[in-house]
């Protein structure tokens, strides 16, 4: 079997006394769209500037391709990185930024211009070839960024936080631009940004990356559903985090007590012991809301605080009598007939399924 | 709205005072003094082309014109190519701490006349001098350094190279250095980044250092004429010599206006140069 395109093996990176990432394992596949997501100072970014070769791993082996690169310098690497200051060179206009690579590589003119400009044609910014860098707009100078890194066609690409300057409607845009680039390419994408938006909507795989280390990897729906442990359960957000007692278990399941009550929660693998500390997950969006108890096995009756509209998408916040929160999200049409004020008392209930446990 | 102009012209009025007087009152002057005569060992006012055809007409001007553009030109290639490593050292590869030391450093020789300077050359220089004393001790020499355009740039240099050097590392110094990574990112080895970004990056620092050093160098008087001996003369030399023969202040003005238009042209063109953008279709 061959091995996976990336592969991050025991990686450590310390600087000075100051240990960026520690002991990571990753592996990237061909063709894979990655997210590495975390808040700020958790090593993404040095993760990224690794695989570009701009910095070297203290401890561990970073393969590309099989061959060990923790001393290929950046240049001898075919790894172009799309540079959240986008770093277009200002001396140079919108076509010879795009050409730099292929101009390196010592590809005759007359090539470097065709290909240079087919690519601005592709990413529809054709007309703007001869343009000054300065006198593009944040939209086109990402397009012209993202043309130079993949006018080489390499096997990687590497963006670090590719669309934080840009407008909300600019960012949705070149998300569609991206996520069509990277499938029609079929090349590897490793995507650093602090935007849980972002990253869920683009890639394959989250690598979730929390103070240098990697917190966990999965499908952005498993991440959501079955967060691995209680810092990836709060960034991730828009989860019920509660926390109890095991009072017992039986077939795949575990009885909480928590303050707002006893409630069923499902439990794979091992089931904890009882009497010990637990907390579980239950998302937003799996939480059913009402006027009325809905005979449901984990109900909870909380009182309306405040909401939240984010398009068509409502988040509700509601408090249970002994003060824990709770986040609701539903449609807004579904809003519109619970007609909620705030204060009104609710029934919230959900399945033992939809619940997580999260490890100790 | 006009408080604040009034308030604004109060600040500004003694730098525009100081130039109207000591900048373009003496300038006036002194283009007007190109047309006046002499008779009698004095000068008399008056509006004559007569110092301006004999001048622009004599060969030995031209020949010192030519011989002090090329001197400049020649000190201003040296200083920026002797210059740019020191420069990039302090730039790139020295720590902060280090490169603040160095341009204090070259701050220092400004402490000392240049005069003195110049005169310190002597000793280095001189036929019975330390480098004809070293090279000698291998068979080589005595070569004759002084009194030679040799001795001319070395001047020029002592002049000019610490200031180029101290532009030169600020305007290196402000490269983008996330464009330094991303040329490398693009497959650009470290050597090549050097003409590939970081010269077009601190184009406008570096012209404006050589600029300088070429300003310095053309109206310099102390290097030709202690260093390189005042033979063949340069324009400051001769500009020196033609208000001692016969007091022709008119004459001398001559070469002064000469070398002015000769400056502002070389300063304009460099300005255009360092600061030109792109034409955008």
């Amino acid at each position: 079997m061959t091995e996976s395109l990336v592969v991050l093996d025991r990686v450590v990176k310390r600087f000075g006394t100051f240990t960026a990432v520690r002991e990571a394992n990753l592996t990237i596949d061909q063709g894979e769209f990655i997210a590495i997501m975390g808040p700020s100072g958790c090593g993404k970014t040095t993760t990224l500037r690794m695989l570009a070769g701009l910095e070297e791993p203290t401890e561990g082996e970073i393969r590309i391709g099989g061959k060990r690169m923790n001393t290929v310098p950046p240049h001898e690497r075919d790894t172009p990185m799309v540079w959240q200051s986008l770093a277009l060179f200002p001396f140079l206009n919108a076509r010879e930024n795009v050409e730099f690579g292929l101009k390196m590589r010592g590809v005759d003119a007359p090539t470097r211009k065709r290909r240079a400009l087919d690519w601005l044609e592709r990413l529809e910014i054709g007309q703007f070839a001869e343009r000054n860098i300065e006198t593009l707009s944040g939209g086109q100078k990402q397009r012209v960024a993202l043309a130079r890194s993949l006018i080489t066609e390499p096997q990687l690409l590497l963006l670090d936080e590719p669309l934080s300057a840009l407008d909300a409607h600019l960012v949705i845009r070149m998300q569609s631009v991206l996520t069509r680039l990277q499938r029609e390419l079929g090349i590897t994408f490793v995507y650093v940004t602090h935007s849980q938006s972002e990253a869920f909507a683009m890639a394959d795989r989250v690598v979730i990356m929390a103070q240098g280390e990697i917190a966990q990897v999965g499908k952005p729906r498993d991440i959501y559903r079955a967060p691995a442990n209680r810092f990836v359960a709060e960034f991730v957000g828009r989860n019920n985090i509660l926390s109890g007692k095991i009072a017992g278990a039986n077939a795949g399941f575990v009885r909480v007590e928590t303050p707002v009550g006893t409630l069923n929660v499902q439990a794979e693998g091992t089931a904890p012991v009882t009497g010990t500390e637990a907390s579980f997950v239950v998302a937003a969006d799996m939480v059913h809301i009402d006027r009325t108890p809905d005979g449901a096995e984990n109900a909870v009756q909380a009182s309306l605080i405040s909401e939240e509209f984010i398009g068509s998408v409502v988040t509700l916040f509601l408090e249970a009598p002994d003060g824990t929160e709770f986040k609701v999200q539903l449609q807004e049409r579904a809003l519109a007939a619970l007609e909620p004020r705030t204060g009104d008392v609710f029934h919230l209930s959900w399945k033992a399924e939809d619940a997580h446990l999260l490890p100790a | 709205m006009s408080r604040l102009n009034a308030y604004a012209l109060t600040w500004r009025l003694p730098i525009i005072i100081w130039q109207i007087l000591f900048f373009l009152g003496p300038l006036l002057f002194m283009i007007a003094m190109s047309f006046f005569l002499v008779k009698n060992y004095r000068m008399i006012e008056a509006f004559e082309f007569k110092n301006w055809e004999k001048m622009l007409s004599r060969g030995y001007v031209w020949d010192s014109y030519w011989l002090t553009l090329g001197l400049a030109a020649l000190s201003t290639a040296i200083a920026s190519l002797i210059a740019f490593p020191a420069a990039f050292f302090l730039a790139f590869k020295s720590s902060e701490n280090l490169r603040r030391w160095a341009i204090f450093l070259l701050i220092i020789p400004f402490f000392t006349s240049y005069l003195v300077r110049t005169f310190s050359w002597y000793v280095i220089l001189a036929e019975s001098g330390v480098i004809n004393a070293l090279i000698g001790n291998i068979g080589l020499g005595p070569y004759t350094m002084l009194n030679t355009k040799f001795g001319t740039i070395i001047g020029y240099l002592t002049l000019t190279l610490p200031l180029v050097v101290i532009l030169q590392t600020v305007s290196l110094a402000n490269v983008d250095k996330n464009l330094i990574q991303a040329a490398q990112n693009l497959g650009c080895s470290p050597w090549r980044t050097i003409r590939a970004v970081i010269i077009p990056s601190a184009k406008a620092g570096l012209i404006i250092a050589a600029l300088f050093c070429f300003i310095l160098s053309f109206g310099d008087f102390v290097a030709p004429y202690y260093l390189g001996g005042s033979k063949p003369p340069t324009l400051p030399i001769l500009i020196i010599d033609t208000t001692k023969s016969g007091q022709q202040w008119p004459r001398a003005a001559v070469v002064a206006v000469m070398m002015m238009v000769t400056l502002f042209t070389i300063a304009f063109a460099s300005i255009m140069l360092a600061y030109r953008k792109r034409v955008s279709k």
